[in-house]
């Protein structure tokens, strides 16, 4: 596990801040997604929704963004999957520029789960994981072997195979996600976004949406980016944490770092206490007064 | 895990052509019989009256069927060669009508599906974006006012109806447009259009032309021939294989725009051409048969109640039902009064007859469901 290389600025509104991460040897590591100088508004907005000098999102690993309601970790999200175009700055993935890349080139690369999602009452989980398979195939290509190769592992990873004929109408909230997640699974991408999977969802299926992207973080070495509710469980699941705050960066790290009762107080404004042996631990107690 | 390989294999084949349903098939056929049975039907009643052997004998003569020089006059608008009464009323006069009727059908059928999932809307027709306005604004115009351009009428009329829908799109674009954007601008467009068409009409001084201008924004097949076919198969087949590619998009698009784009489909081009090949077949129909009303509506909605929402199949089913439909609500504007004992064979316009199909239709289907106006 990689350590941070601290150069702190104090700097009393924002917290400690920290430059790129490095690992024990000082090498640095590399990143799957970089944005940087960004700053990202709403057509609506005369201010900054979000503003961030640098944002790394570490090859292979699980980055969860949290924040409270309205600390912009949503918009940040939209912005690295080029569904936002920033006011200013950059979005590189692997490299090259989000914005230059083509829509199926970058959906080839990249796969992204929104906060909301809709479709026809009658599609089957089976269709659904299909259409994941979309910018694989050619404006005339029939499905492939390695569609549906993609699709089987996509539907088995993400727990559905008993659902695979059911319409999505008929499904439960959680179904309903899993089976959107084995579309994006179906995507079969390097890297993979996600906004808030778990918010509506029982604690059963928080954790198999959870597991399974362990899982694909694990097995396939998949890049993940999530932006979570929940702390205690963006720090049980997350390999790095990227806390937010009123549209800006307030710390980033390892979870056992960046989990302070004072970065607990400070952008969530609550008090508790954290443990950190035998693993970390949050136990909240009350908001704290505005 | 060796069973569920073999379980594999046997899913692979199932969804490869599990879109192609035996229930889509049965439609299709369904709809083919009730076509021809109408259609034969429309051939052998009117007010030449002939026995039903003489009009289906017609229908087969080798004489006729095989004779290059016949289908040049048909097809390419040659002299015709000389018949007797019965083959040429029945080949010249009444079949062309339920060509034209067919074509009528599968347009506004596909036209209305596509532009159902454009807007998300399954309340939508194939006038939503604003072709009827347009259309029926330049009718009335030329009518009227320009009446030295009468003959290019349908073209006219179909013109009328993309400059409306062109107009609806760059209202609505803003950075990019929006199913409900478009669905605004159509109104806009629309609403003034029409009422500068309702103005219109109050300039005509001639009954002749009024009746003219109403049969044409009511919808109407009385009078066509084989120059309305011979206008509207090229455009027409056109705009319905461009549709049948493209049914899969549609299947992406209901999915909203940002799963859409997450899948990496470019959204507004692809919505952008589809609504096009709509307007294609939306003015194709219009310029062969008037501002007909409700099949653009009804068409996708039955298919999609008998083979589901997957827009492979409904594409297909839709160019099937929307045949059957026109031809026999045409059935009822050509013979209907003449059945009726207390009137006389008057013709009526067959958007007549598709709105009293429509409306009783949506009630039954508003009694029927729980949901409306979302697909």
């Amino acid at each position: 596990m990689a350590e941070a290389d601290e150069q702190h600025e104090t700097d009393d509104e924002a917290g400690p801040v920290r430059e790129w991460l490095t690992d024990d040897e000082g090498r640095k590591i590399e990143s799957a997604i970089v944005a940087e100088q960004l700053d990202l508004r709403y057509p609506t907005s005369e201010e900054a929704v979000v503003e961030c000098a640098r944002l790394d999102i570490p090859e292979g690993e699980v980055t969860a963004l949290v924040g409270p309601n309205g600390s912009g970790k949503s918009t940040l999200l939209k912005s690295l999957s080029n569904h936002l175009e920033p006011e200013a700055g950059t979005v590189t993935l692997h490299g090259r520029d989000v914005q230059s890349l083509d829509q199926d080139e970058l959906a080839r690369e990249m796969g992204v789960l929104s906060q909301e999602n809709e479709s026809p009452g009658s599609i089957t989980v089976e269709d659904l994981a299909y259409h994941g398979r979309y910018p694989h195939r050619g404006f005339f290509e029939s499905v492939s072997d390695e569609d549906h190769a993609a699709v089987d592992d996509a539907i088995e990873m993400a727990g559905v195979g008993h659902l695979r004929d059911t319409e999505l109408g008929q499904l439960s909230g959680g179904q309903k996600q899993l089976a959107w997640i084995a579309m994006v699974l179906a995507q079969d991408t390097d890297v993979l976004l996600l906004d808030e999977p778990t918010t509506f969802l029982d604690l059963h299926h928080q954790f198999r949406v959870l597991e399974t992207v362990r899982q694909l973080n694990e097995h396939e070495d998949v890049t993940v980016a999530v932006v979570l509710h929940d702390i205690a469980q963006a720090a049980r699941f997350a390999d790095n944490l990227v806390a937010m705050r009123e549209g800006e960066l307030y710390d980033w790290g390892p979870p056992e770092q960046v989990v302070t009762e004072q970065l607990l107080a400070d952008v969530f404004g609550v008090e508790a206490r954290v443990e950190y042996e035998p693993e970390l631990q949050i136990l909240p107690k009350r908001a704290l007064s505005e | 895990m060796a069973s569920t390989h073999s379980t594999d294999a046997t899913t692979d084949q199932r969804h490869g052509r599990s879109w192609f349903t035996g229930r889509l098939v049965a439609f299709c056929l369904a709809s083919t019989a009730l076509t021809a049975a109408a259609g034969l039907i429309q051939v052998s009643f009117g007010s030449y009256s002939m026995t039903i052997t003489q009009a289906w004998s017609a229908l087969v003569s080798p004489d006729i069927v095989l004779d290059p020089a016949v289908w040049n006059a048909f097809l390419l608008g040659g002299e015709l060669p000389e018949m007797d009464n019965v083959p040429l009323i029945v080949w010249n006069i009444r079949l062309p009508r339920v060509l034209v009727a067919v074509l009528t059908g599968a347009t506004l059928g596909v036209s209305g599906a596509i532009f159902q999932a454009v807007t998300r809307n399954e309340l939508a027709s194939p006038y939503i974006l604003g072709v009827s306005s347009g259309a029926g604004l330049a009718v009335l115009l030329t009518l009227v006012v320009f009446s030295g351009l009468a003959p290019f009428l349908p073209l006219i009329a179909a013109a009328g109806g993309t400059v409306a829908f062109a107009l609806v799109y760059a209202i609505a674009w803003k950075g990019g447009t929006s199913p409900v954007r478009l669905v605004l601008a159509g109104v806009i467009v629309g609403t003034v259009f029409q009422s500068l068409q309702t103005g219109v009409f109050f300039f005509a001084d001639d009954l002749g032309v009024v009746q003219s201008a109403i049969a044409w924004t009511t919808g109407s097949l009385t009078g066509t021939d084989w120059e309305q076919v011979r206008l509207a198969i090229l455009p027409a087949a056109f705009a319905l294989l461009f549709a049948l590619l493209g049914a899969r998009q549609l299947n992406v698009l209901l999915l909203g725009e940002r799963t859409a784009q997450s899948l990496g489909m470019r959204v507004e081009r692809v919505r952008f051409l589809l609504s096009g090949v709509a307007i294609l077949a939306a003015s194709t129909a219009i310029a062969i048969a008037g501002i007909v009303g409700f099949v653009g509506l009804i068409v996708p909605h039955v298919v999609r109640n008998v083979v589901g929402g997957d827009y492979r199949r409904l594409m297909i089913g839709s160019i099937f039902a929307g045949p059957a439909l026109m031809v026999v609500a045409d059935v009822g504007a050509r013979l209907g009064m003449g059945a009726l004992p207390w009137f006389g064979p008057v013709q009526v316009p067959v958007g007549v007859v598709t709105g009293l199909i429509g409306g009783p239709y949506f009630l039954y289907l508003m009694r029927r469901q729980q949901q409306m106006g979302e697909i």
